[in-house]
């Protein structure tokens, strides 16, 4: 088993010391000291809430945190020693935690494979990962993920959460709609920091997937998702609440389009005989699949704009050998227009995801480049999507997506025409 | 076998709790005597036991098993005569084996004459020897101990007209020990019996003696005096016998009754025994060690008093909510099995008569620190029958052999004192004393060599102890030292075999011997001892530096 | 006199002949190197061609911006530019083996020479290739991030990365060709000054979200609002 050598042996003790669990709670970190307490806690509550009685580990797997994230975890363990502990639990519960950055693969991909691993080798009957970063994550969540996998038998329970209209932009610009367009299942969180799933899904991805890859780990997450529909695992999904993260974090779009698209993208390639045939479904659901929040927010629409277009006229070269010639003329069109009328229609948009997917595809020219320059474009969308939707209500919105759904799947054929020609 | 000077007998002691009804019937009336007790005491010294634990044989109505006492000066007449009980002590003091009796003080039955008399009149000099009141608002704050048969602690008498307090059953009326006279009366009783001979008293239900308003009547320091003073007068006058406290609480509540040495010489355990079987259950070694963490320390003379059963239901008063619903899960998955706060079974039908998980709840109870208690016929793992009502399903007659009446009773079957068990599992055809002393590998075999090397070593019942916090808390780890000498034990409380890293390095250079095979195992050194487990293993190491 | 000159003609044709005669087996022996290396040089371009179409050459070369060059240059595709090229090489190698193999004095030295030189060629060409296959992918990853991050000109940046790399590459080339050793080495300096300030940018591209957070942090706290300006992706 490959997971023996990149497991350390340190590791390996602690998790003998855990023993058989029926649980495990995944916690992956890098220098979440801020936060990794409260969290731990409320995890732990939402275990002697909802699962006194089962045996359950934390496990974190951390990416070199020098913040004392880790002391931070270790020190949570609920047990006997020094009985500092007045928690009410009824057995010890591990929180116990490993380092990978010092393996081959960094990757966040790499906490998630130590974590499935970790979840193998203690024989857990189901497993929630839990974001280190979100702030106002409840202790029901644990159950909410976990119930639908113990006592129903799901494979995968995704999250759904009520956040603001204008957040997670590129989960319903995109990845939302092209996934549920090309693999026919409606889900809402495709990519998603927090979700349960059984072990038997689990070990059986752990042990299919294509761990030494870089390129394949990162985006694990998202990758875990697409490996449930394609395995026709039984998904769910379930409604959590508020999802905020501790820090806006806008200046990430790179790394979140490798983690998101890249993992989607290179996913097209092995699940193809999946998704081109697939028929539509939706995933059951508890509770509102979505829930939309309109407050104000203060985005600056000039800066987006302003560098859709810069972008579109510095890397026309780029987009020459990504794009066919008519969409980059169209591109360049649109980024020509003036402040009032311009606007990145959604057949375009479609249109040129679907190209940067064949392009991707076919390596046309190296892949992370092909990632990096969706940006300008894909902030030319948001900005698109800002200027449409500034006023709209919350179903407004919702049906805004849903049409934008519709054009992923009506554009559909012409992916499947685009990709028959190279293969 | 003359009885040892020691007077701390009480701590290296091994008892064994009886009843004489059970035991054996000399006289073909179907009812366990004093006769028949003593004609087994050859037995019991086989096993090893150094004390004998008497439930009441007091006369008696029996509503309550002979905690209903109607007479503390004599003996049941089932049970035979006072002479009867005298040649027995002699008997037993003869073999080495104590003799500890129980003292009812907190109640009488309501058949007892000093009733009689109180409830005659109200102006009867016994009047004030009960506790009297004409309204039953009193004492508003005290539970209620048998939920599921008294609605309230007060009881209409229609004799006196008024209402008296009991704070068990209806039938036995409380007595009233802010009386003098009745505090004179009860060192009168025990002066009796310990002019005869006993060595010691289980006192039942000590906490409940005296009663304030806006109090909840518990553990009241009137109620330590009261028991203070006994402790003197027994100390003046009868040097090395031994008071044991029956005071179900929590262990924080129970140190004062070990006052500075001047109340009680032991005292039960309550909380500790549900966590044993919970951690048993668990696999977890938390419930165990953290109740322990809680004991506070005692003084050098007192001793605590484990048992894994006894003659009442395993009590779940002591443990939180969560902990009580998980134990009624795990172990009394049937409704008929609970009773009060508590489950009604014997030791065997509680751990599925699995061998292995008797033997690791018998070696945590021997090496535990305090005196064990073995409850009669879990040494040979005896059955219970649910069926029997209250908690008779755990009083059936010992089973002797696989003959008429399991060798109890030459009466006819129906009429023996309580039917025996007789399903195929635990039915005295199948599990019996002598057949178990003729089978080499019988749990009474086992017991007889777990209790003489318990007896081997001094540490068990006077050492300290010290817990190993292991990381893997499958495994409950601990060092019982006294003076240089120190013996290891580890418990696997898991039902699958678990390797273990000790932290022994105070312990280096150290050679383990273990206990039952006096077998050497590698020196201790710089590294953590590594040990592998079988399921429900456990380990008794004697640390010896060569 | 007649005699004398028809006897030196005689003599000198018969030296002819015999020289001749003495040449003819080489020339016949360089006839068959020629027709010979012919053969080989059209085996080693089919088997060239066939592996550069496998590893997808073409893709590579249009990575370099070879291809381009070569469209504008209305020459065939880089794999069949290629083979043509190892094809000429090869046969005119076996043809100078067999001038070679003629003997005529002082052609040998000179076609010696062609044969020394031949392998620093090819390692020439193989190191222009690659340098302007990493120029290309490091100008466009260079301006990619400078795209994302906001730089202004990012062009600019790229050319510049790009022009760097070149030169670096060609001083590489020159140097493997030992041609005007002198001036590589002045060149290569520059080139590799120019190289350091090159990274020094891309890291101050790189670590300029660091560097901001780290000044606002330290001093400023009004300019914060620019970062919060977006939103999250995800």
């Amino acid at each position: 088993m490959s997971e023996e050598s990149f497991l350390t042996d340190d590791f390996l003790r602690q998790l003998m010391n855990v023993g058989e669990v029926d649980i495990v709670v995944g916690l992956p970190t890098h220098n979440n000291a801020k936060t990794v307490g409260p969290i731990i806690q409320t995890i732990q509550s939402g275990i002697l809430r909802g699962f006194p009685r089962e045996r359950t580990a934390i496990i974190n797997a951390d990416g070199g945190s020098r913040d004392g994230t880790t002391d931070l975890v270790r020190g949570g363990s609920i047990g006997d020693v020094g009985a500092k502990s007045k928690v009410n639990a009824l057995r010890t519960l591990h929180s116990i935690s490993t380092d990978y950055s010092n393996s081959s693969d960094d990757s966040n991909g790499a906490a998630f494979r130590t974590i499935l691993a970790a979840a193998d080798l203690l024989r857990a009957k189901a497993c929630v990962m839990m974001s280190p970063e979100s702030a106002n994550i409840e202790p029901e969540w644990v159950s909410k993920l976990l119930r639908p996998v113990l006592d129903d038998g799901y494979d995968l329970v995704t999250p759904t959460y009520r956040r603001h209209k204008f957040e997670g932009l590129l989960v319903t610009n995109l990845l939302y709609p092209m996934t549920r367009a090309l693999y026919g299942v409606k889900i809402r969180e495709v990519f998603s920091s927090e979700f349960g799933f059984s072990s038997g899904f689990g070990s059986k991805f752990l042990e299919q997937n294509v761990w030494d890859d870089r390129t394949y780990t990162g985006g694990a997450e998202l990758r875990f998702t697409l490996a449930a529909i394609t395995g026709k695992y039984r998904v769910y999904q379930t409604f959590l609440g508020d999802k905020m993260h501790v820090e806006r974090r806008g200046a990430e779009l790179v790394p979140a389009l490798r983690q998101t698209v890249g993992a989607l993208f290179s996913s097209l390639g092995p699940d193809f005989p999946a998704w081109s045939v697939a028929d539509f479904a939706s995933a059951p659901t508890n509770g509102s699949d979505h829930q939309v929040l309109l407050d104000p927010l203060r985005v600056n629409r000039k800066r987006l704009r302003a560098m859709f277009s810069t972008g579109i006229l510095e890397l026309e070269s780029v987009f020459q050998s990504i794009l066919s010639p008519e969409t980059v003329a169209e591109l360049r069109r649109i980024a020509d227009m003036g402040e009032n009328n311009f606007r990145l229609p959604a057949e375009l948009w479609v249109k040129t995801v679907y190209e940067f997917a064949i392009s991707y595809q076919k390596s046309a020219i190296n892949r992370d480049h092909i990632i990096q320059a969706l940006a300008p474009i894909f902030r030319g969308r948001v900005y698109t999507f800002l200027t449409e939707n500034r006023d709209s209500s919350a179903d407004e919105v919702e049906k805004n997506i849903e049409a934008l759904c519709l054009e992923f799947e009506r554009m559909k054929p012409y992916l499947l025409q685009m990709w028959k020609s190279i293969e | 076998m003359p009885l040892d000077r020691d007077t701390l007998w009480y701590k290296d002691a091994v008892i064994y709790q009886v009843h004489v009804r059970t035991f054996h019937d000399s006289n073909g009336d179907g009812i366990g005597d004093f006769r028949g007790l003593q004609s087994k005491l050859d037995y019991l010294q086989q096993l090893g036991i150094t004390a004998i634990w008497l439930m009441p044989f007091f006369p008696s109505p029996l509503r309550d098993d002979g905690y209903d006492i109607a007479d503390y000066h004599s003996v049941h007449s089932s049970y035979g005569s006072l002479e009867d009980f005298e040649n027995f002590l002699g008997a037993a003091h003869d073999r080495g084996i104590r003799v500890i009796i129980e003292l009812v003080a907190n109640h009488t039955s309501d058949q007892h004459p000093w009733f009689q008399e109180s409830r005659s009149s109200t102006d009867n000099p016994r009047r004030d020897w009960y506790v009297w009141s004409d309204t039953d608002t009193l004492y508003k704050e005290t539970r209620i101990i048998f939920l599921d048969t008294e609605k309230s602690n007060w009881a209409w008498d229609p004799v006196s007209k008024a209402f008296y307090w009991h704070r068990f059953f209806s039938h036995q009326p409380d007595l009233n020990y802010d009386n003098p006279a009745v505090r004179e009366q009860m060192w009168q009783v025990m002066n009796f019996w310990l002019q005869m001979g006993v060595d010691g008293f289980r006192l039942d239900a000590v906490p409940y003696l005296v009663e304030r308003e806006g109090t909840n009547c518990e553990n009241l320091p009137e109620t330590h005096q009261v028991l203070k003073d006994l402790r003197r007068r027994l100390d003046e006058n009868f040097p090395g016998r031994m008071l044991l406290a029956e005071a179900n609480q929590w262990p924080a509540d129970l140190r004062p009754y070990f006052g500075n040495e001047d109340e009680f010489h032991m005292a039960f355990h309550f909380p500790l025994m549900p966590r044993m079987f919970m951690g048993l259950k668990l696999e977890d070694r938390k419930p165990i060690t953290e109740i322990l963490q809680q004991t506070p320390e005692i003084p050098p003379s007192c001793q605590w008093s484990l048992f894994l059963r006894n003659h009442d239901e395993l009590t779940l008063e002591m443990v939180t909510d969560m902990e009580r619903d998980y134990m009624y899960d795990s172990y009394a998955a049937s409704k008929t099995m609970r009773l009060n706060l508590g489950i009604r079974r014997r030791l065997a039908p509680l751990l599925s008569n699995d061998r292995r998980r008797i033997e690791l709840m018998n070696g945590m109870l021997m090496s535990l620190p305090g005196t064990p208690i073995i409850y009669y016929g879990d040494e040979i793992g005896m059955g219970d029958n649910i069926n029997l009502g209250d908690r008779n399903g755990v009083r059936t007659p010992m089973q002797w052999n696989g003959e008429t009446n399991a060798g109890f009773s030459t009466a006819p079957s129906e009429r023996l004192y309580a039917p025996l068990i007789q399903d195929p599992v635990y039915g005295f055809p199948a599990v019996n004393v002598l057949r178990q002393k003729t089978a080499e590998h019988s749990l009474f075999n086992w017991m007889q060599r777990i209790i003489a090397v318990r007896k081997s070593s001094a540490i068990f019942g006077r050492g300290s102890i010290e817990f190993l916090y292991p990381a893997n808390h499958r495994i409950l780890a601990y060092v019982r030292k006294l003076g240089n000498d120190a013996i290891l034990i580890v418990n696997n409380l898991s039902s699958t075999a678990q390797a273990v890293e000790l932290d022994l390095k105070r312990y280096k250079g150290n050679i383990l011997i273990e206990m039952f095979g006096k077998n050497m195992f590698p020196r201790v050194g710089d590294l953590p001892y590594l040990l592998t487990m079988g399921p429900y293993q456990f380990f008794w190491f004697r640390l010896r530096r060569v | 006199m007649r005699a004398l000159i028809i006897g030196e003609l005689s003599t000198a044709f018969h030296e002819m002949v015999r020289g001749f005669a003495h040449f003819l087996p080489s020339l016949i022996v360089m006839l068959i190197i020629a027709v010979a290396g012919w053969l080989i040089a059209i085996i080693v371009k089919v088997i060239l061609r066939s592996i550069l179409r496998l590893i997808k050459f073409d893709k590579l070369s249009q990575n370099a911006g070879t291809s381009q060059l070569l469209a504008k240059a209305a020459l065939p595709p880089a794999t069949e530019v290629l083979s043509r090229f190892v094809f000429w090489v090869t046969w005119l190698g076996f043809v100078l083996l067999g001038i070679y193999l003629l003997g005529i004095f002082g052609l040998q030295d000179q076609i010696a020479r062609v044969f020394v030189f031949l392998p620093r060629l090819f390692v020439a060409m193989f190191i222009m290739f690659f340098g302007l296959l990493a120029a290309s992918f490091f100008a466009r990853a260079a301006l990619l991030a400078a795209v994302n991050a906001n730089v202004p000109s990012p062009g600019v940046l790229s050319t510049a990365v790009r022009v760097i790399i070149i030169i670096f590459t060609t001083s590489m080339v020159f140097e493997e060709l030992g041609l005007a050793e002198q001036t590589m080495v002045v060149a290569f300096g520059i080139a590799f000054g120019a190289l350091m300030l090159g990274l020094a940018i891309a890291f101050g591209i790189g670590g300029r979200d660091l560097a901001r957070h780290f000044l606002e942090k330290r001093f400023v706290h009004g300019k914060r609002e620019d970062n919060n300006d977006e939103l999250s992706p995800l």
